[in-house]
C-alpha cells in the first residue's frame, strides 16, 4: 500500500490541472475513453474524455459497458486492449532490406523513436504486467531497443482499483489491487477526489505542482478500505502454492482435451494478454525485389502455423496449444523468467469468445495437493472447550419444529463469517452442536434450528437474554466469487434453505454482479417452508422463486412434487451457471444428476455434506469422508472435487 | 469463320468469346440471301440462381448475397435490396444516411465509368487490344483513368469497407458510418480530380467515332430534385410513368434458346435503353452544374447521344464528372448521422424497387413471409433490359460490316456491344416470380 | 542473378462461374498494375484484352466454380496447359455462394428460375475447381484481398512462397484495436473460425465476420456454433445459416449450411436432406 501521510487531496474538479500537468512539453495523454459504445485507450484531449459515470460488466465470454451509480471517473476495471499496444505495438516497421539491380544489398534498421506518451490509469495488474514485460523485453542478455525506449520516454499515472472486476484475481496472483510500485503517480478515487502521492522523483516533482491539500486522514482510511474491498470481493480463486510443480506433472492430464472441446484456438486470449510477447516478422517487397519491408506483428502460439517446421507441425492439436499457453503462463514462465506471466487482470476470460475460464481449467487441471486453506476468516475460539459468550437477543418460530435464534456477539470474528459456514453451539451440558449460520447482520448473527433431539430441543427453548457459547465460524463457505457475472442455481429443501440464506443476502446486496438467479426450494408441506416472508420478497430483488412441497395443505396453490421437477424443462448450458445444492442427501443426487444432465459441469456444483461433526476443526476424525474432513475441508464441496465419493454408500 | 449451314442459303456468322465485357458472351449473327442480319447475343455465363439462393434469408443476408451477382457494381444491387426492404418496412431513414448512400453510389459510378472508358472502351476508339498496350503510346491517359477509378474505388471503401462487396449496409441505414476524419482525405483528392473528369468528356467527345443513327425509347428513374440514382419514378422518353416498386406493370421478362439470361421487354415488345445516355438525355436539367458545362462545352447535342449509341462513352464521362461533383458536394457538408441506423420491425408483403446502378435500372422484388424471411426474389438488371436493344442494333449495324475481313468486323460489333458496357455476369440470374415455395 | 533477370511470366486469368470481382480486383491494383503489366505478360484476360491466348501459361489464374459441363472439361484442358494453377476467390477455392443450391433440387431449381428450363446448362452442383484439378496456390475470400493479389504475384516473382496468413481474423481484428463485437456486442462473429486477409473488415464496421475468407485448419465449429445459441440466445436456423455463406460447401462448415438450406423449402428431392432434424425451429415458417 502506497497511501501515507503527506498525500494530496485533489478535488475532482481540479483533475483538469492533472491533465494540464501531463500535456506539458507536447506529451500526448493516453487512457480510458468510450468511442463507438465501446470502451479504449486512446488519446484523451480533456477530463471530459474519460469515461465518467460509466463500468463495466465481465462475465467469461462476456463485456458490456453500462452507466453507473456515481459520476466516477475510473470505475471501469479494464477494456479489451491493455496498455501493451503503446509499449510494445501491435505491427511495427523492423527494418529495410535493399537489393539494386547489380545485385548488392543493405540493411537498415529502424531506430527506436518513441512518441511522449502520459498513460492515465494504469491499474496495478496492469503495472505488473508492464514490469514482466520489462524483464521479458529489457531484463535479459538482449533488448528489445524500441521497447525500453517506449518505457523510459512514458509517464505513469497508476489507479488503485475501488471496484472489483467481476472475473479479476489480482489478489491471487499478488499483483493487486494496491499499487506497490512501477509508477510515476498513483491516485486512489473516492467521491469528492483523488488521494494522490509519487512513485518517482517525477512523480515528486508532478505532485507538487497539483493544486490540492493534504490529504486528511480520514480520506486516507477511506482510500484504504475501498482497495481492500476489492481484495475482499476477489476471494481467492487461484492458489498459487505449487502451481507450477502441480501444473507440469499434469502434461497428460484428460481435461487438455476437455478444454480443446471448447477452445476455438482463435488466440483472443493471448492478444489480450498483456504480457504474451510472440510476434512474428513478414516481409513486404516491391515487384522487383528491390525494396523489402520487414514488419513485426503479434503472433500467438493458438496459431496454426506457430510451431510449424518444414516437416510437420510440433503443435498440431488445440489440446497441444492449449497446453502449451496455460503451462507457460503458469510454470515454464517461472523457470524463464521468475515469475508468472499472469497478472489476473482476466483478460482472457472475459474476452474468450466461449467463455473459457483460467480459474476454471487451473483448478480442474492442477488442484491443490491438499484441499486448499479456505478458512478466510480466523474463528473465534477455535479450540474445544474455549468459547465465546454470546446473548440470545430473540427468537422466532419459523415452522412447528424450526426457531431462529438472533444472538448479539462480542467478539466480531463471529460477525465476519462467510455464507455456509457454522459456528459450534455450546450449551453447558449438552454436546456441541454444529449450526449453520442463517444470517450475518451488522451486529447479530442468526442460527436457524430445527429441534431434532433434546440439545436442538433446549437450545431453541431458551429465552431471551439466555447466554449460550459459540465457536467458529468454521468450515468452507459456499464459493459466491465464483458465481459473479454467471447465472445462480440455489437448489435446496427443508431447513437446508438455512445454510443458503446468506448467499441469497450476498446476491442481493450486489445483484447487478450476478446473471440470472434460481431459487429451487421443496418442503414436506406448505408450513413446513422457512422464511415465507422473504419467499415473498426476494423477487423484487431479481431472484425468481420456484417452489414446491410433497403434500399440499389447504390454501396451497402451488406445485406438487419432489424439487427437481422444478428445473425439468430448464437449460442451464446456455450461460456458465453455478449451483449451490443443499438437502438431504438422496435429494442432492437427485438434484445432481438433473442438472448435470443439463450441461452443469461438476466443478461449478456444490453441495454441502453433513457428516457427524464433534470438534468442527478437523481434529476429532468423525466426519471423515474420503480424504477429507467434512468440518475443515467442507462442509461445502464441489462436485468436481467429490468425484466417486458423492452419492457413495457407506463412506 | 463463315460458315454454309447445310441445307440453306444462310450465312452463319460468328464471334468467340466477348472481351472487355464483365462476363462470358458471345456473338451469333446470321445473314439470310436477302443480307437481313438476325443478331442472337448469346449469354453462356454459367446460371447461378440468385433468385432461389436468397430464399428463406433475412433482408439483411440478402443483402451481402445479391451484392455477389456482380464485382463491378455490387453497391447497386444492394441499393435496390434496402430500398425494397426498407419501403415495406416503412422505415423512415436518417436524411443523412440517405446522403451517406448516394456517395456510396457515387464511389461506384465512378469507379464503374472510369473502368469502363479508360480500360475498357477507349482501346476501342484508340485501336489498341487492352489497355495496357494502350499505356506504351497513350501511358498518361491509362495512369489518368487508374487514378479516377481508384478514387471511385476508395469512396466505396471508406463507406463500404472495400471497393468489392461492400460491408456496411444495412436495412435501416449502416452498420457504421464513417467519421469525419475517415473521410477528410478524399474530399481534397476528389475536388483535384474533377478537372480531369471534365477533360475527360472534351477528350472522349473528340474520339473518332462510328456513326449510327436510330430512334430508341430511354428509360430511367426521375426525382423532382435530385439526378436519377436511388429514388423516384421510373419515367421513359415516351411517357410510362411509375411508382420505382411497380415496374411489372410496364415490363416483363421473356427467356430466348441462345442465352442465360433473361430478357426483359416493355409490354408492347418495343426494346429500350437504359443507362448513362437514357439518364443524361431525360434528367440533363439536374446534372450538377460542372457536369452539364461539360457536356455543353463539347458540342455534343442530347438527340445525338440518343440517336448514335457509340456516343454512349460522352454520357458515361458526364456522369462520371456528376458523380465525383457530386460527392465533393457531400463530402463538404459531412457530419457524421446520429444514429447509423434505426430498427426495422420484419413485416410480410412485396418488397419492391428500383435503382440506377452505373448501367441503368435496376429491380428488385421479394415476397417476405410473417417473420421477415424471403420466400421469392425476381432481380432484372440493367443488362438482361439492354440485351434487346443491343440485338437490335445490332441488327441494324451489321449488314454495313459483315462483308469486312474477320478482325476488322468483329473489332466493330464488339465496340457496339461494348458502348453498352453490358454485364454479363449481373445478366445471368433471373427468376419469374410464378411459382410460390409455400411449405 | 537477380529477380529482374527472370523472363516475364505468362498469366492467364480465366472465370467459371462467378461475379469477376476477383479478376477485377487485378484491375483494382491500380497503384501496381502498368508496372505488373511490364512484368508479366498477360496473355489471355478477357476481361481486360482483345488479345486471346490459348496457352501455355507460367501462372493461371481462375476464378469462379465449376458448374457447367463445359467448365468441367475447360478446367482440364486449362490444367494441362498450366505450369502454375492458382484459385481465385471463394467460388473457385470453396464453391462459393452459388455451392448453396449443392443440396437443392437443381433440375427444380432450373425450372423455378427460368421458364424453359431446357435451354440451361448446368451441373447439378456447382464445385471448387480443387474438386477436379490439382490447385497449387489458393487465394482466399469473397472477394481476394488486393494486398494478396500483389504478394501473390510478388512471391512468383521473386521465387518465394507467399506469406498467406492462416490464423483467425480475430488476431488481425485485436492488432486493429477494435474492440470485439461478439464479446463486447453480442454480435454472431464467425471470426474466431475465419481465416483472416480481409483485415478485419467487418468487425470494423461493427458487425459480425461472415467468414468470406473460409475456414481455418480444425475449426471448432461446434463449440462457437453452441456459444451463438447458447450464450447469445440465437435460434437453430438462425446459427446454421451463419454457415451457409460464401464458402458453406467449405469443410468443417458443410453440415451446419446443409441443415440450414435444406430448411429453405428447396431441398428435398436429395434423399440426404429429407427427414432433416431442426426444422421444429423453423424460423421462417
Amino acid at each position: 500500500m502506497v497511501i501515507a501521510a503527506g498525500n494530496v487531496f485533489l478535488p475532482r474538479e481540479r483533475l483538469d490541472a492533472l491533465f494540464d500537468l501531463l500535456h506539458e512539453g507536447g506529451r500526448t495523454i493516453i487512457g480510458p475513453t468510450v468511442r463507438d459504445g465501446m470502451l479504449v485507450l486512446d488519446r484523451l484531449e480533456r477530463v471530459e474524455d474519460l469515461p465518467i459515470g460509466w463500468r463495466d460488466e465481465q462475465a467469461p465470454g462476456r463485456y458490456r459497458l453500462v452507466q453507473g451509480a456515481t459520476q466516477r471517473a475510473f470505475d471501469v476495471v479494464n477494456g479489451q486492449m491493455s496498455w501493451k499496444q503503446f509499449t510494445f505495438p501491435p505491427k511495427q516497421q523492423v527494418g529495410t532490406m535493399r537489393r539494386d539491380a547489380s545485385g548488392s544489398v543493405a540493411f537498415a534498421a529502424v531506430p527506436p523513436d518513441p512518441p511522449r506518451l502520459a498513460f492515465l490509469g494504469v491499474r496495478a495488474c496492469e503495472l505488473a504486467a508492464l514490469g514482466i514485460q520489462d524483464r521479458v523485453l529489457a531484463g535479459g542478455t538482449f533488448v528489445d531497443e524500441d521497447y525500453r525506449a517506449r518505457r523510459e520516454s512514458a509517464l505513469v499515472v497508476a489507479v488503485q482499483c475501488t471496484r472489483a472486476g467481476d472475473a479479476c484475481f489480482c489478489a491471487s496472483m499478488g499483483t493487486g489491487p494496491e499499487v506497490r510500485g512501477g509508477h510515476d503517480l498513483v491516485m486512489t478515487e473516492l467521491d469528492a477526489g483523488f488521494v494522490v502521492s509519487a512513485g518517482s522523483p517525477a512523480g515528486e516533482r508532478l505532485l507538487a505542482r497539483l493544486p490540492g491539500r493534504i490529504a486528511a486522514p480520514a480520506e486516507e482510511a477511506e482510500a484504504a478500505a475501498e482497495v481492500a474491498a476489492v481484495r475482499a470481493a476477489q476471494g481467492d480463486p487461484v492458489v498459487i502454492e505449487g502451481l507450477r510443480d502441480r501444473l507440469m506433472d499434469q502434461l497428460d492430464s484428460p481435461r487438455w482435451a476437455e478444454v480443446a472441446e471448447r477452445c476455438l484456438a482463435c488466440a483472443n486470449c493471448t492478444m489480450v494478454c498483456p504480457t504474451c510477447f510472440c510476434t512474428s516478422t513478414a516481409i513486404t517487397s516491391d515487384l522487383d525485389g528491390h525494396v523489402n519491408v520487414a514488419e513485426r506483428q503479434w503472433d500467438s502460439c493458438f496459431n496454426a502455423g506457430f510451431a510449424k517446421v518444414a516437416g510437420g507441425n510440433f503443435r498440431p492439436e488445440r489440446s497441444d496449444r492449449y497446453r502449451q499457453w496455460l503451462t507457460h503462463k503458469f510454470a515454464t514462465w517461472v523457470d524463464q523468467f521468475g515469475t508468472y506471466g499472469c497478472v489476473g487482470c482476466a483478460r482472457c476470460i472475459t474476452w474468450c469468445p466461449v467463455g473459457i475460464d483460467v480459474r476454471e481449467e487451473l483448478a480442474a487441471i492442477a488442484p491443490p495437493a491438499a484441499p486448499p486453506e479456505q478458512m478466510l476468516t480466523r474463528p473465534a475460539a477455535a479450540t474445544p472447550g474455549r468459547f465465546e459468550v454470546v446473548t440470545l437477543r430473540a427468537s422466532r418460530r419459523e415452522t412447528a419444529d424450526t426457531t431462529s435464534l438472533f444472538l448479539q456477539p462480542t467478539e466480531p470474528a463471529l460477525l465476519a463469517g462467510l455464507p455456509g459456514q457454522f459456528v459450534m453451539v455450546e450449551q453447558p451440558g449438552f454436546p456441541s452442536l454444529p449450526i449453520s449460520v442463517s444470517r450475518y447482520g451488522t451486529d447479530e448473527l442468526v442460527l436457524t434450528v430445527r429441534a431434532a433431539g433434546p440439545a436442538t430441543t433446549a437450545l431453541i427453548a431458551e429465552p431471551p437474554g439466555a447466554q449460550i457459547g459459540l465457536r467458529g465460524p468454521l468450515g468452507r463457505q459456499w464459493p459466491v466469487d465464483r458465481a459473479l457475472g454467471r447465472n445462480v442455481l440455489i437448489v435446496t429443501g427443508g431447513i437446508g434453505l438455512a445454510p443458503l440464506r446468506p448467499v441469497l443476502d450476498a446476491i442481493v446486496a450486489s445483484r447487478d454482479r450476478f446473471g440470472d438467479v434460481l431459487l429451487a426450494y421443496g418442503a414436506r408441506t406448505p408450513s413446513d417452508r422457512l422464511f415465507t416472508d422473504e419467499l415473498e420478497t426476494w423477487p423484487q430483488h431479481g431472484i425468481e422463486v420456484a417452489q414446491i412441497v410433497d403434500r399440499a395443505e389447504p390454501g396451497w396453490e402451488g406445485r406438487v412434487g419432489v424439487v427437481t421437477q422444478l428445473l425439468d424443462r430448464r437449460d442451464f448450458g446456455r450461460r456458465p451457471t453455478v449451483a449451490f445444492v443443499c438437502g438431504p442427501e438422496r435429494m442432492m443426487q437427485a438434484t445432481v444428476t438433473t442438472l448435470r444432465d443439463r450441461g452443469v459441469a461438476p466443478e461449478r456444483l456444490f453441495v454441502s455434506m453433513e457428516r457427524h461433526m464433534q470438534c468442527g476443526i478437523g481434529l476429532c476424525g468423525h466426519c471423515q469422508l474420503g480424504p477429507y474432513f467434512v468440518c475443515r475441508d467442507g462442509p461445502v464441496f464441489s462436485v468436481g472435487e467429490l468425484g466417486e465419493l458423492f452419492g457413495k454408500e457407506g463412506l | 469463320m463463315t460458315t454454309q449451314a447445310a441445307g440453306t442459303r444462310d450465312l452463319e456468322y460468328a464471334v468467340g468469346q466477348l472481351t472487355r465485357v464483365e462476363g462470358e458472351g458471345r456473338l451469333h449473327l446470321r445473314v439470310d440471301a436477302g443480307g437481313a442480319v438476325e443478331a442472337q447475343l448469346q449469354i453462356f455465363e454459367a446460371p447461378r440462381y440468385f433468385e432461389q439462393l436468397v430464399v428463406g434469408r433475412t433482408p439483411d443476408e440478402v443483402l451481402d448475397i445479391v451484392a455477389r451477382i456482380c464485382g463491378i457494381c455490387p453497391v447497386a444491387y444492394q441499393m435496390s435490396g434496402v430500398h425494397a426492404f426498407e419501403s415495406l418496412a416503412g422505415v423512415e431513414i436518417d436524411p443523412g444516411v440517405r446522403t451517406l448512400r448516394r456517395l456510396l453510389y457515387c464511389g461506384e459510378w465512378i469507379e464503374s465509368h472510369a473502368l469502363h472508358i479508360f480500360l475498357l472502351h477507349a482501346p476501342d476508339f484508340l485501336g489498341y487490344p487492352s489497355a495496357l498496350e494502350m499505356a506504351a503510346d497513350h501511358r498518361a491517359l491509362v495512369e489518368r483513368g487508374l487514378r479516377l477509378k481508384k478514387l471511385g474505388n476508395r469512396v466505396v471503401a471508406i463507406v463500404g469497407g472495400r471497393p468489392i462487396h461492400p460491408v456496411s449496409v444495412r436495412v435501416g441505414g449502416f452498420y457504421r458510418a464513417p467519421t469525419v476524419a475517415a473521410i477528410s482525405g478524399i474530399r481534397e483528392e476528389l475536388r483535384a480530380a474533377l478537372p480531369e473528369a471534365v477533360e475527360t468528356v472534351a477528350l472522349v467527345a473528340g474520339l473518332d467515332t462510328p456513326v449510327a443513327d436510330r430512334d430508341t425509347r430511354l428509360v430511367c428513374l426521375r426525382h423532382p430534385d435530385e439526378y436519377p440514382m436511388s429514388d423516384g419514378r421510373i419515367v421513359s422518353s415516351d411517357g410510362i410513368d411509375l411508382a420505382p416498386g411497380d415496374w411489372r406493370e410496364a415490363f416483363h421478362e421473356v427467356q430466348v434458346p441462345w442465352s442465360h439470361a433473361l430478357q426483359a421487354r416493355t409490354a408492347d415488345g418495343v426494346p429500350y435503353l437504359l443507362g448513362p445516355t437514357a439518364r443524361v438525355v431525360l434528367a440533363a436539367d439536374q446534372l450538377h452544374p460542372v457536369a452539364r458545362a461539360a457536356l455543353d462545352a463539347t458540342g455534343v447535342g442530347l438527340e445525338e447521344l440518343r440517336r448514335n449509341v457509340f456516343r454512349s462513352i460522352v454520357s458515361r464521362a458526364v456522369e462520371l464528372v456528376h458523380a465525383i461533383a457530386e460527392a465533393v458536394d457531400i463530402l463538404d457538408a459531412y457530419e457524421r448521422p446520429e444514429r447509423a441506423w434505426v430498427d426495422a420491425q420484419p413485416r410480410a408483403g412485396v418488397a419492391a424497387w428500383a435503382t440506377e446502378a452505373p448501367r441503368g435500372l435496376l429491380f428488385h422484388r421479394y415476397e417476405l413471409d410473417e417473420a421477415g424471411i424471403v420466400r421469392a426474389a425476381q432481380i432484372v438488371p440493367p443488362t438482361s433490359q439492354n440485351q434487346a436493344a443491343i440485338e437490335r442494333d445490332l441488327e441494324q449495324f451489321a449488314p454495313g460490316v459483315v462483308d469486312l475481313p474477320h478482325a476488322e468486323a468483329t473489332h466493330r460489333l464488339e465496340q457496339l456491344i461494348r458502348s453498352y458496357d453490358p454485364c454479363i455476369s449481373c445478366a445471368t440470374h433471373f427468376l419469374d416470380l410464378t411459382i410460390e415455395r409455400d411449405r | 542473378m537477380t529477380a529482374t533477370t527472370v523472363a516475364a511470366p505468362r498469366v492467364g486469368v480465366v472465370k467459371m462461374a462467378s461475379c469477376d470481382g476477383c479478376q477485377l480486383t487485378l484491375l483494382d491494383l491500380e497503384d501496381e498494375l502498368l508496372a505488373i503489366g511490364e512484368r508479366f505478360e498477360l496473355v489471355d484476360f478477357p476481361e481486360a484484352t482483345s488479345r486471346r491466348s490459348e496457352g501455355p501459361y507460367d501462372v493461371l489464374l481462375v476464378e469462379g466454380s465449376i458448374s457447367t459441363p463445359e467448365q468441367a472439361e475447360q478446367i482440364e484442358a486449362l490444367r494441362e496447359r498450366s505450369t502454375l494453377l492458382v484459385t481465385i476467390g471463394a467460388c473457385a477455392t470453396a464453391g462459393g455462394i452459388q455451392a448453396m443450391r449443392n443440396w437443392g433440387n437443381e433440375p427444380e431449381w432450373r425450372a423455378v428460375v427460368y421458364p424453359q428450363p431446357e435451354y440451361i446448362e448446368s451441373l447439378a452442383q456447382a464445385r471448387p475447381v480443387s474438386d477436379y484439378v490439382k490447385v497449387d496456390a489458393e487465394l482466399r475470400g469473397c472477394p481476394i484481398d488486393p494486398g494478396q493479389l500483389l504478394e501473390l504475384l510478388t512471391a512468383l516473382r521473386l521465387g518465394r512462397r507467399p506469406q498467406l496468413p492462416d490464423e483467425a481474423v480475430c488476431l488481425e481484428c485485436k492488432r486493429l484495436g477494435r474492440v470485439c463485437v461478439l464479446v463486447a456486442g453480442g454480435a454472431p462473429c464467425m471470426g474466431p473460425l475465419t481465416v483472416t486477409g480481409c483485415g478485419a473488415l467487418c468487425p470494423g464496421f461493427a458487425r459480425g465476420c461472415y467468414a468470406c475468407f473460409g475456414p481455418r485448419e480444425r475449426a471448432n465449429v461446434t463449440s462457437l456454433a453452441g456459444w451463438f445459441a447458447a450464450d447469445l440466445g440465437r435460434s437453430g436456423p438462425e446459427v446454421d445459416r451463419l454457415f451457409a455463406g460464401f464458402t458453406g460447401w467449405s469443410e468443417p462448415f458443410r453440415e451446419r449450411a446443409r441443415r440450414a438450406v435444406s430448411r429453405f423449402g428447396t431441398g428435398d428431392a436429395d434423399g440426404s436432406v429429407r427427414g432433416e432434424p431442426g426444422t421444429d425451429e423453423e424460423a421462417g415458417a
